[in-house]
């Protein structure tokens, strides 16, 4: 922190778990930003540092040296190996975004951006190559407008034309300039950071994969460019039930955006119509975080976003056909959040119940006094929310009952989601502002049983975002989930399924429509493990 | 700096936590009789000079009443006057303290429940928020503000039910209260009862049409009952403004703090609702209080050319450059004046230095590429209607301005190819397609192709 109220510095960051050496656990990509404002050094940071972290302070690669022990316990043991990945991220990191776009098994990264964005192409061999400027996604300006600098945070990757090769869509924030930094002041005249209204909305880009490791602009020519807002989260998931990708697009301050997929390369934004753009009394919210899933398990995808304190979460129920009804009040989520400032969000069975229940962590945008007045050197710190899907369309409040961490003051903005330690549940990695990241290791999933997936493409082992599976059990309602990396806050999750089965051990079909719109059906397939499933190799459906 | 890299484990273990407490600094306290919460002032310093002033002056007259040991009905209002400062500059658990205190000595003033409740209303408290104005409206039932904004918390609750008869209450005494019929509209909407939303919001929008963020939950009722089109209608309708009740308390309290950003706040709230006077006045007392504040002098400005004050305003902007040369609104807001009065040569500098100062400013660009098409200069004009076109390709007169300044030039192929480009982008707009009908007529190139 410059002390100077850069807007910049409370948005990120944000952190990845992917993994990027094939060999089955989930690694770490840290976000890191670094002094902003020309000529102040690092001690000069109105927070003190035990240690010189200067040249620590780019985006960091941690490998994942997980050891599953005999007895089933697992230590787990990360390695910073930032170095030897050739990964140098130049930025003031923002977001990331993860996907295999160049069809070769292995987990490519994207880098958003305060500036322009980074494509590090993963050579396969724990090295990555900066192919930013040849693929043609670094979003930099390229008229007479290039003074303002692109800024970006969520990002997805994602096949809107079916043909089997990542697309790339990247939600662009506000034209924001340093050197023109906008001095902002509470209604006392303290100096405060800036609410988004300050400064003009920048125009997102959709990027469509030319299959020879480049990239088309297509922001225009999709339709994408009709409607734009200060887009911070970005979710992309079928949600009209036509087996083609859509995007959901959540802005600060303005109306979100529901891209449908027209099927001919262009996206239509039934934002409005749908219901899925701002609250039922027509106030368009702070839109940070956002996740799709289906949280009443009646087949189609549900939207959650986190907002502004004072706002409150936002819960859209998806009626199949891409028409949303908000029922954040009804459900307890917004009632149960107003106090808090919402990033890092997602859809997450904690306890593999079979409910989808959502974890949001939280950090305020603008001085909290209380903090000041302790002293707090960093006064925006506030506690994460984990709500428990009750099965009726409501939500429990079970924050206090999730462990310490859930009560310690973080100025939280990434969250990624994955089973870090292989034991079937899902564990979260907290990206948090000006702090530690803290990895939330979950102790309670896996006392249920559960189905692990993973989900490659043919001929190429490539992780099919975008591959809705249905667990069809014998004991209840059929359970569809995605395969998505996308979603929550500048961050990247686990593209593997994890769908909880409560107490139930009965054997499971598993059906999956490929993101190419094709289904397939596989019997009997093993629970409480991780089952890789090969496009072609199920009975077609 | 946004992160220190170390990976720190840590496991969920359905743990309670156990709070821990901090020291406080020297406090106001009165005496103990009256069982009332410590208040102490927060850390001045970075405030404006005159907001240090206003809480220094109520903070001494409180400790003043304490240490006279006043009545409580003095020491309330004390307490009160020093909670709606700190409300006002949003200083809330401050606000707290002293709004509790003043209850606990005047249990039969209604403001101080009052406040409480958009106090916490404000933090997201809504169970303190309801309780607090459940306690006003039983001091004062007949009053419409406190039963609209009881009602309003008891919706963002999920309370439809508790909302409703507090709402329809609000109108009975009320009867053309917008801000009862559009939260009767939305506790109908919540319940899914459209018919009776629709009915309520079109009500409200009969008797106030700028409530257009009324619109929007108007469309979602139509939705609901299947009418599509009438949906579709009133999206396109909606809006931003919403009309509250009247609300005496709260607008005392708007015009509390006396500080540059309260009355530049202020003016900008004026200036929305079309009162250029009122707004002109918000920013003379913030100049007053920050003389060299560029945005209040631009601010100024604005309001004093709406209301026809043009050469007041001309010296506003004229300030405004003066103070901040780099601030590029008040060279557009001058450039368009200048403009306006035909002095197109200065409009043109100015509108040059705004673009210059600020790349993306779009309205700039575009004053300053139609002007330069008007004088004469076409050539110069393009690069600006790209730049607009990069920057918001939504902005279909950029893109006609452009393919016009294409015709000027007398480069038809290229002006033919960017009215087409821009008529399928656009296919709803028709003057792309009447542009190429009258460019077939004017370029016989054209016509054969």
């Amino acid at each position: 922190m410059s002390g100077k109220f850069y807007y910049a510095e409370i948005i990120a960051p944000g952190a990845a778990l992917f993994d990027y050496d094939n060999d089955g656990d989930l690694d770490v990509y840290l976000v890191q930003g670094h002094m902003l404002g020309t000529g102040k050094p690092l001690p000069g940071a109105t927070l003190s540092v035990a240690q010189d972290l200067s040249p620590a302070l780019r985006g960091r690669l941690f490998r994942n040296d997980l050891v599953v022990n005999a007895d089933g316990t697992r230590t787990l043991r990360f390695t910073d190996v930032t170095e030897a990945s050739g990964i140098q991220a130049a930025g003031y990191g923002m977001g990331v975004a993860t996907g295999d776009f160049n069809n070769d098994g292995c987990v490519d990264l994207y880098l958003t951006n305060l500036g322009s964005n980074q494509l590090f192409r993963n050579n396969c061999d724990g090295t990555f190559t900066d192919v930013s400027r040849e693929s043609g996604t670094a979003g930099a300006p390229e008229s007479a407008v290039k003074a303002v600098q692109p800024w970006s945070v969520s990002a997805s990757f994602f096949d809107f034309d079916r043909d089997g090769w990542l697309d790339l869509f990247v939600g662009h924030y506000l034209d924001y300039r340093i050197d023109a930094n906008t001095p902002c002041f509470s209604p006392s005249g303290r100096p405060d950071y800036c609410s988004p209204n300050v400064y003009r909305p920048q125009l997102s880009r959709l990027y469509h994969n030319n299959r020879d490791g480049t990239f088309t602009d297509v922001t225009v020519t999709s339709g994408i460019a009709r409607d734009f807002g200060p887009a911070l989260g970005v979710v992309a998931a079928d949600f009209n039930g036509d087996r083609w990708a859509d995007l959901y697009v959540a802005n600060d301050g303005q109306p979100n955006q529901l891209w449908i997929n027209q099927h001919d390369g262009t996206f239509k934004n039934t934002g409005l119509l749908s219901g899925a753009a701002m609250n039922a009394h027509g106030k368009a919210k702070a839109g940070m975080g956002v996740d799709a899933g289906d949280f009443d398990n009646d087949g189609d995808e549900d939207l959650l976003v986190s907002n502004l304190k004072g706002e409150g979460g936002d819960l859209y129920v998806n009626d199949g056909s891409g028409l949303f009804e908000e029922q954040s009040e009804r459900s307890g989520l917004g009632f149960a959040s107003l106090a808090y400032t919402g990033f890092g969000a997602a859809w997450v069975d904690f306890d593999n119940d079979g409910w989808l229940d959502t974890l949001i962590v939280n950090g305020a945008v603008q001085t909290i006094e209380a903090l000041r007045a302790a002293n707090d050197p960093f006064p925006l710190g506030q506690t994460k929310l984990l709500f428990r899907n009750l099965g009726n369309g409501r939500f429990e409040d079970v924050t206090r009952r999730a462990g310490r961490v859930f009560q310690t003051l973080d100025v939280s903005r990434g969250a990624a989601f994955g089973d870090v330690d292989n034991d079937g549940d899902i564990d979260v990695l907290v990206a948090n502002n000006n702090g530690n990241v803290r990895l939330l290791i979950n102790n309670v999933g896996n006392r249920n049983h559960w189905i692990g997936l993973r989900l490659v493409g043919r001929p190429v082992n490539r992780d099919m975002l975008g591959a809705r599976v249905g667990i069809v059990r014998e004991d209840g309602p059929t359970l569809w989930r995605r395969a998505r990396a996308d979603g929550s806050y500048g961050s990247a999750n686990d593209p593997r399924v994890l769908a909880g089965l409560g107490q139930s051990s009965k054997p499971v079909r598993v059906r999956v429509v490929w993101p190419g719109g094709a289904t397939e059906e596989w019997g009997d397939v093993a629970i409480d493990r991780y089952t890789t499933l090969k496009e072609g190799s199920g009975n077609a459906k | 700096m946004h992160l220190r890299c170390a990976l720190c484990i840590v496991h969920c273990a359905f743990l309670l936590v156990t709070l821990s407490s901090c020291e406080r600094p020297p406090q106001a306290t009165a005496p103990a009789k009256a069982s009332v919460r410590p208040v102490t002032l927060p850390d001045l310093s970075r405030m404006e000079t005159s907001v240090q002033e206003q809480l220094r002056g109520a903070y001494a007259a409180l400790t003043e009443k304490i240490a006279k040991w006043a009545p409580p009905a003095e020491l309330a209002q004390a307490y009160g006057t020093l909670g709606n400062l700190f409300l006002a500059a949003e200083y809330l658990d401050a606000a707290e303290s002293c709004y509790l205190n003043a209850e606990t000595l005047a249990p039969t003033d209604v403001r101080w429940p009052y406040y409480l409740g958009h106090m916490y209303r404000t933090r997201g408290e809504l169970e303190n928020a309801a309780q607090s104005f459940q306690r006003a409206l039983a001091l004062q039932p007949a009053d419409v503000a406190t039963l609209v904004w009881l009602a309003t918390v008891n919706l963002d609750r999920g309370r439809p039910d508790a909302a409703e008869p507090l709402f329809t209450q609000a109108l009975s005494l009320q009867p053309r209260s917008v801000a009862a019929l559009v939260g009767l509209g939305l506790a109908a909407l919540a319940r899914r009862d459209y018919g009776r939303a629709a009915d309520s919001l079109e009500q409200a929008l009969a008797i106030d049409p700028r409530a257009s963020m009324a619109q929007y939950p108007l469309a979602l009722a139509y939705r609901g009952m299947g009418n599509m089109e009438r949906a579709e209608a009133h999206l396109r309708q909606r809006g931003t403004v919403e009309i509250g009740p009247a609300d005496p308390l709260m607008q005392e309290l708007g015009g509390l703090l006396h500080s540059a950003v309260a009355y530049e706040n202020s003016g900008v709230r004026a200036l929305d609702g079309g009162d250029w006077t009122a707004a002109a006045g918000f920013f003379r007392k913030g100049i007053e209080l920050a003389p060299d504040r560029a945005s209040l002098h631009h601010r100024l400005g604005t309001a004093l050319s709406l209301a026809g004050n043009t050469p007041g305003a001309v010296e506003q902007f004229q300030d405004a450059v003066r103070l901040s040369p780099t601030f590029a609104q008040p060279h557009y807001s001058l450039g368009v004046l200048l403009a306006a009065a035909g002095r197109s040569p200065e409009a043109i500098d100015q509108f040059s230095a705004a673009v210059r100062y600020d790349p993306r400013y779009v309205e700039a660009h575009l004053q300053l590429a139609g002007l330069l098409q008007r004088t004469g200069r076409p050539d110069l004009a393009l690069p600006h209607y790209v730049d607009v076109i990069t920057i918001d390709p939504r902005d279909v007169s950029a893109q006609f301005g452009y393919a016009m300044a294409l015709v000027q030039l007398k480069r038809y192929d290229e002006a033919r190819a960017r009215l087409t480009e821009s008529q399928t982008l656009h296919p709803e707009r028709p003057e792309f397609a009447q542009a190429l009908e009258r460019l077939r007529l004017l370029d016989p190139n054209t016509a054969r192709k």
